[in-house]
């Protein structure tokens, strides 16, 4: 085989560049390598996913061992209290998490989007947790909220107040996490917020101070139902983000005291790396998937109501 | 005056704002000079009396920690490269070509993003390890170089570039080929940066893939190394803010320096087009 050699018929290479010159020759050429990759590492997992959820691959064991069965996986699921609970608890975290991040990302924006001299600084250390490795952080949280002499608890100490366990109570670990996560999430919500603030017409403020509206007037008559298509697609980005949690929570909390942190994200990893149950765990998975997916589309349907394009 | 005095009263709310948000980096830094009896000493001193060294110094004499600085740098330098060459190629053809189905293939791209990763990671898993990719770092290189929010997000840069310029050019008998790299790459050079920021900032910040797919202690990345290296500290949280330290200071100094694209960037993400 000759590698530069030249012949009368033209070479593979210089037939693809030919089809350079033809748009949709060329556009083949550009999309084809990416929807190969695509396929293999987004669709074959996502329908693998479902193909598994149906067999009973709970153990190790050679792959001519392993059946179909149907929605058994799916069935138990309703019968086992650690999964109902791990549900539950990502409800729970998702009702603590999503609310508070829109309404400080909101704030947040509000209030940086006034020109004031400290500007830039503040911008830039309100951005820094969002770069910041999960794993640093975590160890750096664990460290600050120590219920015995940490350095948060021995600040509260001093006001005579009873410190909290943080991330060691059974009632506190939960919300303590979905704060912690919101300290880190903050930045992104926070600059999209701004930008669609940015976004609003001049003109809409102008005839507003016209009429002699209120800075509170102005916000709520013209820029929460202008950039309500943004904190729209903030709502429903946070929520899909907020079942996500697998990396913080096993840093924090373990899903400890108890069970009381142990959200689904955790439970399906737990079932499917320490268990080897993978069957049940992408079952449990797929659960999740359909729920994530109802809540968008009830959302979809229900913005007609508060979101103005 | 009354003006002035209400400024600076907001100038120094907005600081404490956002002094409030990097506590936790001060504290880290600090109890990393510090020694591991001292870090918890009532009240707390950010600026350490004496500067302690020696946690530095353990991990400088550490087995594996530069093993897993060097892996994630060399895993990041190869996803930013995978990622740019093929999702910058589509992006073109869906911001500038005409082709049959492109409008359905874009909204199915477009609707993947929808699943959650965690949905799939079993699945993904059984399909690396039938690839042969699990243990290696192609196990996070190539997946992440097919991603499906660096298509939207160029695309609508590349649909923002006049036609003219490149029109012109193709009447001049210019290939596809030489539009793409002589005149949309060149022009697109602050969405890269983003492009290139985004990926830095999250492959250096993933645990979850690292952590499923790599078994081999001195092949981990950063991430579940620093996780390792926690647990191997022990009780010893002078030490681990010292590791922590280390590893947060490359994004954040990167981020620094390069912000403006970052904020840009994820302004760009989330209006729709």
């Amino acid at each position: 085989m000759k590698s530069n050699g030249k012949t009368d018929r033209p070479s593979i290479l210089a037939r693809v560049l030919q089809i350079g010159y033809r748009e949709k020759g060329a556009a083949f050429v550009f999309v084809i390598p990416f929807m190969i990759g695509f396929l293999i590492f987004n669709i074959i997992p996502m329908v693998y996913s479902v193909v598994i959820s149906l067999m009973d691959y709970n153990s190790f064991k050679p792959m001519n061992m392993i059946k179909f069965i149907g929605f058994d996986n799916y069935t138990r699921l309703f019968h086992d209290p650690i999964a109902l609970n791990a549900f539950g608890k990502s409800f729970l975290y998702a009702l603590f998490y999503v609310p508070g991040l829109i309404i400080l990302s909101f704030l947040l924006a509000i209030l940086l989007n006034r020109t004031f001299a400290l500007r830039g600084i503040t911008r830039t250390f309100i951005l820094m947790p969002y770069v910041a490795n999960v794993v640093a952080v975590s160890i750096v949280w664990s460290i600050l909220l120590d219920p015995f002499g940490g350095p948060v608890n021995q600040i509260i100490a001093k006001f005579g107040i009873e410190p909290p366990l943080w991330l060691s109570g059974v009632k506190t670990a939960l919300p303590t996490i979905a704060g912690i996560n919101i300290w880190q999430s903050l930045a992104f919500q926070t600059i999209v917020f701004l930008a669609a603030i940015q976004g609003v017409n001049k003109d809409l403020y102008e005839a507003a101070d016209i009429d002699g509206a209120s800075r509170w007037k102005r916000l709520w008559s013209i820029t929460l139902p202008v950039i309500s298509p943004t904190t729209f697609f903030l709502v429903i980005t946070s929520i899909i983000s907020s079942f996500q949690n697998y990396a913080s929570v096993r840093m924090l909390t373990n899903g400890g005291p108890g069970t009381s942190s142990r959200v689904i994200s955790l439970n399906i990893y737990e079932e499917a790396f320490t268990l080897n149950h993978y069957s049940y765990a992408s079952a449990q998975a797929m659960i999740l998937f359909a729920i994530v997916l109802v809540i968008t589309i009830i959302q979809w349907k229900g913005q007609k109501r508060w979101v103005h394009y | 005056m009354g003006t002035l005095l209400r400024k600076s009263v907001f100038n120094i709310i907005m600081l404490v704002i956002g002094l409030l948000m990097v506590i936790p980096f001060i504290f880290m830094i600090s109890a990393s000079l510090k020694a591991p009896a001292d870090v918890f000493v009532n009240p707390m001193q950010i600026i350490p009396e004496h500067i302690y060294t020696l946690n530095y110094e353990t991990i400088f004499h550490h087995k594996y920690y530069f093993h897993w600085y060097w892996n994630s740098i060399s895993t990041v330098v190869l996803t930013v490269v995978f990622r740019g060459l093929l999702v910058t190629m589509a992006a073109y053809a869906f911001a500038r070509l005409t082709f049959p189905g492109k409008n359905i293939l874009f909204l199915f791209l477009i609707s993947a993003m929808m699943i959650p990763s965690d949905t799939t990671i079993v699945a993904k898993f059984m399909l690396y390890k039938y690839l042969g990719l699990i243990n290696t770092h192609w196990v996070i290189i190539l997946p992440a170089a097919f991603d499906v929010f660096f298509i939207f997000l160029l695309r609508q840069f590349f649909m923002g570039i006049p036609k003219d310029l490149t029109e012109s050019a193709l009447i001049d008998g210019a290939s596809h080929y030489g539009i793409y790299f002589k005149i949309i790459l060149p022009l697109a050079v602050p969405a890269l940066i983003t492009m290139g920021l985004f990926t830095f900032i999250w492959t250096w910040n993933d645990f979850i893939s690292p952590f499923i797919f790599i078994n081999d202690i001195n092949k981990q990345l950063v991430t579940v190394g620093l996780e390792y290296f926690q647990l191997e500290a022990g009780k010893n949280y002078a030490l681990q803010m010292a590791g922590a330290c280390l590893i947060v200071l490359v994004p954040i100094t990167i981020f620094a320096a390069l912000q403006k694209y970052f904020v840009q960037g994820i302004a760009m993400s989330g209006i729709k087009g």
